[in-house]
């Protein structure tokens, strides 16, 4: 994990000095993280693609002004959940005050279709995070999803860390209540 | 409602300090209830997890393009600043050559033997050669003077002398001056008187 780290900084500076390949290599490392976070705040693949690609193109324009290259990862969530409530804010229709929600559905239905977990629980999932405000499933992305920590997750939405919590853990409840009557599988990822 | 001494949200997300972390895993494993309530966030941590990754759809890349690279000043800047041990290099660079200049260009000291090293003997013997030195040197001042003195002293006794010795010298002569005068008058009335006396014979014949 050190090592990684060190790594990812390297690249980084040379990123800094105009290495491009550098960059696409970092990129590398990132890019299935970033689009997995905005496919699902967005529920969109094209979108999620599209931010995707803007997120690592700021990051390259503004990477001289990432003073720390060790918190890089937050860094670069926090351009991500930016450019998605950007998009929020545009297509968001006239005058409507309500909370963010993803604008289509369609990715509910078809994420998952992977073997190990049955495409009943996965659906369950899907719906039970739509029943989510915008920031209670961000905060359940980045923490149970994306493995950040709660200060992390804190300086990528801007918000305090007890608000966080809060978020995470009222989410957490509400999950809990949907998912309850659905049959988990025993085996599954550890926590992060 | 958890009985848990500490919220057992952050226990599960390990965000409590050590110790409490451990009282709570000590209440736990004593606790059915708060048992029970963790395999339910494990449970609905694992339900969320079923929820796969996908495959990004296309690869991101960029290609090397001028107009997002900084210029050859910025590059060369950030070269310098963004490695410790380049600027280690050139900072240790500069300086030697700020050595080799003010080496070049100060005027050469004159040779001195090194400073020995000072110990208490040497000290003590430095002081004594010192003070020798000087009582020497006092020493020799006092006698010169005294001789000088004694000197002039002497120049002026003969020179007295020779003075006084010039004066009886010169007194003398005149005494003697004058008792030549004296015999030679006595003489000469001796001489007018036996020249009277002669005549007076001769007159007598």
């Amino acid at each position: 994990m050190i090592f990684r780290a060190v790594e990812d900084a390297d690249l980084i500076r040379k990123a800094c000095r105009g290495d491009v390949e550098a960059y696409n290599l970092l990129i590398s490392r990132w890019e299935r993280r970033v689009y997995n976070y905005l496919l699902r705040i967005v529920a969109n693949r094209e979108d999620a693609l599209d931010l995707s690609q803007d997120v690592f193109l700021k990051a390259y324009q503004n990477l001289r002004k990432l003073d720390d290259p060790a918190r890089f990862a937050p860094w670069l969530y926090r351009i991500a959940h930016n450019e998605a409530y950007s998009l929020f804010r545009k297509r968001r229709p006239e005058g409507e005050t309500e909370e963010l929600q993803p604008e289509t559905l369609e990715g509910a239905a078809t994420l998952g279709g992977n073997a190990v977990f049955p495409v009943e629980l996965t659906l369950a999932v899907s719906s039970a995070l739509r029943k989510l405000t915008a920031d209670q499933r961000e905060t359940v992305i980045l923490k149970i999803y994306q493995g950040f920590k709660f200060e992390e997750i804190a300086e990528i939405v801007a918000a305090p860390v007890s608000t966080v919590k809060s978020r995470l853990y009222t989410a957490l409840d509400l999950l809990k209540t949907e998912l309850a009557p659905v049959k988990t599988p025993t085996k599954a990822r550890g926590v992060s | 409602m958890s009985c848990s001494p500490f919220d057992l949200r952050d226990y599960y997300f390990k965000d409590l300090a050590e110790n409490d972390r451990r009282l709570t895993e000590v209440h736990v494993k004593t606790c059915a209830h708060c048992r029970e309530e963790l395999d339910r966030l494990r449970g609905t941590e694992t339900a969320l997890l079923a929820l796969p990754d996908e495959e990004i759809p296309q690869r991101i890349g960029f290609v090397s393009d001028p107009v997002f690279q900084p210029s050859a000043f910025r590059r060369g800047w950030d070269a310098l600043w963004g490695s410790a041990a380049r600027l280690g290099f050139v900072s240790a660079a500069m300086l030697s050559a700020a050595l080799v200049v003010f080496s070049l260009t100060r005027p050469v000291p004159p040779s001195s033997a090194p400073a020995p090293a000072i110990t208490q003997t040497a000290l003590q013997a430095k002081i004594e050669a010192d003070f020798s030195n000087r009582l020497d040197d006092a020493v020799a001042k006092a006698v010169a003077a005294s001789e000088a003195r004694q000197s002039s002293k002497t120049q002026e006794l003969l020179a007295a002398s020779d003075r006084h010795h010039a004066l009886e010298t010169q007194a003398m002569m005149v005494r003697v001056q004058e008792y030549l005068d004296v015999e030679k008058k006595h003489l000469n009335t001796l001489i007018l008187a036996s020249n009277d006396a002669h005549s007076a014979s001769g007159e007598v014949r």
